[in-house]
């Protein structure tokens, strides 16, 4: 969440020596990143990024708080100048007391609030009459450069009393309030309303919303004010209103109505309920001065959950051990202190566990060794803004950020794994490495998404894994197959003729009430005219070649084209889909489970081999592997049969022959390529 | 007579491929198409065949004839470019090579094999977790409080399926911190761990994909402090983006650790500077860097393993302490000078002209 502020306006609220780009640069490394600082009329504005923990840094006065705990450690004089709001407050409580629903008092204005302690932690709220007005020049120009539009001086202040002290505040026109009378509760389901920027709204139920008794909503609680209650240029007297709301409630109303208003943002991440009855004394000093404002009822504070103080401790050596190198006590204090976070340090046990190897009884232990044991605990008083802060890992990043990052040093960890490296089990080796086959073979690897839309979905619905909250049609099904995605790929890249494209990844199967199965998949499409299933095949061949492994090849029963096989097991398909366009999909994890590293050394020929091309004719019907394996039959001196041509019925084979006994002689060919033309004659055929 | 043309074929094309020399390759050609040659003598044989098998048995005749002249001419040019080969050739090298194929790995793959073999070299580990996960590894278990918005159904998606009794709702994983508590259950200490993976979230728009990856590094351990967490990050931007660039940590603020960390790079256009030098008229003024904020651009996040993580990984947080960072495959390679591509989705488009310029 992002925050502007004006240089003259933090400076209020911060006495320091130091230059904007030294506040910025400070900041930014020790605490709330300062983005950006730009040039504002004669002023300058810091563009401020607040994490989701820290939204008393969302405030004027927080960041000067901040900054005046930060800037020392740089070398800079920086004082907090708290504003006079316990003054103020004081004042408010002299002048009016402060009075509960239990004592009314003899005010000209009654109001009745009555609180849910469920929903809301605290209300603070008073009634004054006013004159509406443009606000002054200097809160418009706060307001603006903060990215808050500047209305009128009613409005302004709630935004105004906001931004300085960090509690979103709202400002009701008590006469069209009616009744006297607010009820705090949750909306039930179908209640409308319309926000003052004249939306309307349909309440999903159980939103913080504040009623006038009579069943009308007149505000959606700690989110935006309403169109029927909204102070007007007719406004003479208002409710000023500070509540302290549930954040969960928060921000279920602000997301699901879509309404993100600052206050709602603030809300939703949960403001130190203390700051409101400051915000409201604020508020009131302001319309008292830029509103002609007068009080004419009672304060009500009504405040159920008051937070407790927390203490939390801190052992000096967890402290070093996280940090890493040693910080003195001293610089320990000075830091904790500055942060208002009340440092005490004692002597205690360590909490840390001794290493393994110095295990000693406790009887055995010697007084010196008890003595080394007991370590300095640094103690906290956490102050109610710092929400944040919960266990000592806190404290440790707190004295640490302060302290200053920059300031340690880079030092390389030192654990090394004791496993030995097993690069042949290691799936992402195989992955590499069969990557980089593709690419040096001319194929382009695409990513797609894992999420398909019902087109591209193969298999049944029922069975698919389904997003229950999909962003848009096209990614709703958890896929089971990659080629459709090729598919769609080659599809939109039509002005390609040739395309070899390929991807790696998961598919996902229903598991029952399990989680679904994840499967990598190895997948590939060749497009280009004339290509055929033997153009695919090649490169699966290739692939095991490559590997150690050896495919075979079954006729597929759904399609034209192969299934693929390791031993027994069907880890694939190739599948020819026109004479344009020839698919591949693989198990991955089943070729990176045969793959192997392990070579084998035959011994090299002594003689040299003997080369023929044979041409025979044979029936179409009896397949070239069967052929090969009656032709390497004939005699063990054929060592290699490939099919070199095929025309109808002729089928030419390129042979080699060799003997390891001595060189072959065109004799010798001669009577074993009679026995192959033989062989062939009548053939039997395998099973 | 069919037959006997194929032996033929095949006995003078295997004495051809075997021939040595020119002469050989003569005495070949007398021996099959020599007036009284094999060949020649079978042809003249066809004449007597019965009429209606003579022009089958001719053309085979021919088709033998044909091949065995090739195989000649061929082998009697390969022979003598042997001869030849030493001789100067005119050579127009100008003219384009003929190229063996080559593809393209998709920018993602190179940038994950980049980073793999940094982290190796530190000695991490490569592991790959679900990618569809229980809601418990990815949010409870690293410390999200049961309303935290990451865990709303706006920002994380959620799979049709019955919620587990103890492990929550199934989601598609939104981040690769969802390995950890997985690694920590392993059981085996230190851990060093570089879990890289597809991650979720629905978010569409220039600089967010439905589908992304991030990389995880987790380091567990006795004595593991910031310092390594720096030391760690160091190494890695120097490798990564160069000797010249340099990293820092800033405070943040994430669920899964404490303290943690954003880590910012120093910018690689501006060299850290936050500023350019920009020519306008006859003058060279200052200008701001596009590209960063004040010369740094924010890598990612990381902290120091919060101790209920470590808790729900079976890990005693008094003895151990470990540091985390988990930051964006796509973030880290848009950040490498020369690749600024303005819209993200394009990565995951497969326009065929993007991809084959990589």
């Amino acid at each position: 969440m992002n925050v502007k502020i004006l240089d003259s306006w933090l400076r209020e609220y911060l006495k320091t020596d130091a230059k904007p780009k030294e506040i910025a640069k400070d900041l930014s490394l020790t605490s709330v990143s300062i983005e950006r600082t730009e040039k504002w009329n004669d002023d300058l504005l810091y563009d401020i990024e607040v994490t989701t923990n820290r939204p008393d840094l969302m405030s004027v006065v927080g960041l000067a708080r901040e900054a005046s705990a930060v800037l020392p450690q740089f070398g800079k004089k920086a004082m907090f100048a708290a504003p006079p709001i316990d003054v103020i407050s004081n004042e408010v409580r002299n002048l009016q007391g402060i009075s509960r629903r239990d004592a009314p008092r003899n005010d000209k204005v009654k109001l009745e609030i009555i609180n849910n302690p469920e929903l809301v932690n605290r209300v603070c709220a008073v009634v004054m009459e006013v004159t509406v007005k443009p606000s002054p020049q200097q809160i418009k120009d706060r307001l603006e450069s903060s990215d808050i539009r500047s209305l009128n001086n009613l409005i302004d202040i709630t935004n105004y009393v906001m931004r300085t002290i960090g509690h979103p505040a709202h400002v009701f026109d008590f006469d069209r309030l009616r009744t006297d009378k607010l009820i705090i509760r949750e909306s039930k389901k179908g209640e409308e309303i319309e926000t003052l920027d004249g939306k309307k709204h349909i309440l999903q139920g159980g939103d913080i919303v504040a009623d006038d008794g009579k069943g009308r909503i007149v505000d959606l609680m700690g989110i935006m004010g309403l169109e029927n209650s909204v102070v007007t240029d007719q406004t003479k007297r208002i409710l000023f209103f500070i509540d302290n709301n549930d954040p969960v409630k928060m921000r279920k109303t602000s997301i699901s109505l879509g309404i993100r208003s600052e206050a709602a943002q603030l809300n939703e991440k949960g403001i130190d309920p203390e700051l409101a009855l400051d915000a409201l004394s604020y508020g009131i000093h302001l319309y008292e001065k830029f509103a002609d404002g007068k009080i004419i009822s009672e304060i009500i504070d009504i405040y159920p959950k008051k937070p407790q103080p927390k203490i939390i401790t801190v052992a000096e050596k967890t402290l070093e051990k996280v940090i890493g190198v040693h910080i003195s006590e001293k610089k320990i204090v000075e830091i904790l202190t500055a942060l208002n976070l009340n440092p005490r340090v004692t002597l205690g046990r360590n909490e840390v566990s001794p290493k393994a190897d110095e295990v000693t009884t406790p009887e055995s232990e010697d007084p010196d060794k008890a003595q080394a044991r007991m370590t300095k605990m640094i103690k906290c008083t956490v102050p109610t803004y710092r929400r944040d802060l919960t266990i000592p890992e806190d404290l440790i990043e707190e004295i640490a950020r302060i302290y200053g990052y920059h300031n340690l040093p880079s030092v390389l960890p030192p654990l090394v794994s004791e496993e030995p490296l097993q690069v042949s089990h290691d799936p992402f080796f195989w992955e590499t490495r069969l990557k980089h086959m593709l690419k040096y073979w001319g194929f382009t690897e695409v990513y797609t998404y894992s999420m398909v839309s019902e087109e591209l979905l193969e298999g049944p619905l029922n069975e698919a894994v389904i997003l229950k909250n999909p962003l848009d049609a096209d990614h709703v099904y958890m896929r089971r197959t990659l080629v459709p995605s090729l598919l769609q790929v080659i599809h939109e890249n039509k002005a390609y003729d040739i395309v070899n494209i390929f991807e790696i990844a998961n598919v996902y199967e229903k598991n029952g009430e399990d989680l679904p199965k994840e499967h990598r998949i190895l997948a590939g499409i060749v497009k280009r005219t004339n290509v055929s299933f033997y153009d695919v095949k090649g490169i699966v061949e290739q692939l095991g070649n490559d590997l150690g492994i050896m495919f075979s090849f079954k006729v597929a029963k759904e399609s034209v084209g192969a299934d693929v096989h390791i031993e027994k097991e069907k880890i694939g398909t190739i599948e020819e889909l026109d004479d344009e366009i020839v698919d591949f999909e693989l198990s991955f994890e089943k070729i990176a489970a045969h793959a192997t590293l392990k070579k084998k050394f035959i011994p090299l020929a002594k003689y040299p081999p003997i080369v023929e091309d044979l041409t025979v004719e044979i029936s179409e019907e009896i397949s070239t592997g069967e052929i090969i394996e009656i032709i390497k039959k004939q005699s063990p001196l054929i060592r290699r049969v490939t099919l070199l041509d095929k025309y109808k019925n002729r089928r030419t084979f390129h042979i080699i022959y060799q003997s390891d006994e001595k060189s072959l002689t065109t004799e010798d060919i001669a009577e074993i390529r009679k026995k192959i033309t033989a062989s062939l004659q009548n053939p039997k055929r395998h099973s | 007579m069919e037959h006997e043309l194929m032996n033929i074929k095949n006995n003078a094309v295997s004495l051809i491929l075997d021939a040595k020399t020119i002469d050989e390759l003569e005495e070949i050609r007398i021996q099959f198409l020599g007036r009284s040659g094999t060949l020649t003598q079978t042809m003249k044989e066809i004449t007597r065949l019965p009429k209606q098998e003579r022009p089958e048995i001719g053309k085979l005749a021919n088709e033998t004839k044909k091949i065995i002249e090739d195989a000649l001419s061929q082998r009697i040019e390969t022979l003598s470019q042997q001869k030849v080969s030493l001789r100067a050739k005119k050579l127009d090298v100008t003219e384009p090579g003929v190229r063996p194929p080559l593809g393209h790995l998709h920018l993602i793959t190179q940038a994950i094999e980049e980073i793999t073999t940094i982290f190796s070299n530190l000695g991490f580990t490569k592991v790959r977790y679900p990618e569809i996960e229980w809601d418990y590894y990815a949010f409870s278990a690293v410390n999200f409080p049961e309303n935290h918005p990451a865990r709303d159904d706006w920002e994380t998606f959620f799979i049709r399926q019955e919620p587990h009794p103890k492990k929550g709702p199934v989601i598609l994983t939104p981040h690769t911190t969802s390995g950890q508590v997985r690694e920590m259950e392993k059981g085996i200490l230190p851990i060093k761990m570089l879990n890289l993976s597809k991650c979720y979230r629905r978010q569409s728009d220039v600089s967010h994909t439905q589908m992304f990856h991030q990389f995880e590094g987790l380091v567990v351990g006795e004595g593991i402090s910031i310092t390594h967490l720096k030391g760690t990050l160091d190494y890695f931007v120097k490798s990564y983006f160069g000797p010249s660039r340099v990293s820092r940590i800033r405070p943040y603020h994430f669920q899964f650790t404490e303290p943690s960390f954003e880590v910012d790079v120093s910018c690689g256009v501006c060299n850290g500077t936050g500023t350019l030098k920009q020519v306008q008229g006859d003058k060279e003024v200052s200008v701001p860097c596009r590209l960063c904020k004040e010369g740094w651009l924010e890598m990612g996040g990381s902290g120091m393993v919060h101790p209920n993580v470590l808790k729900y990984g079976g890990i005693d947080p008094k003895k151990y302490t470990g540091f985390a960072f988990g930051w964006g495959v796509e973030r880290v390679l848009m950040m490498k000078e020369g690749i600024e591509i303005d819209d993200l989705r394009l990565l995951y488009s497969n326009n065929l002209e993007f991809l084959e310029q990589f």
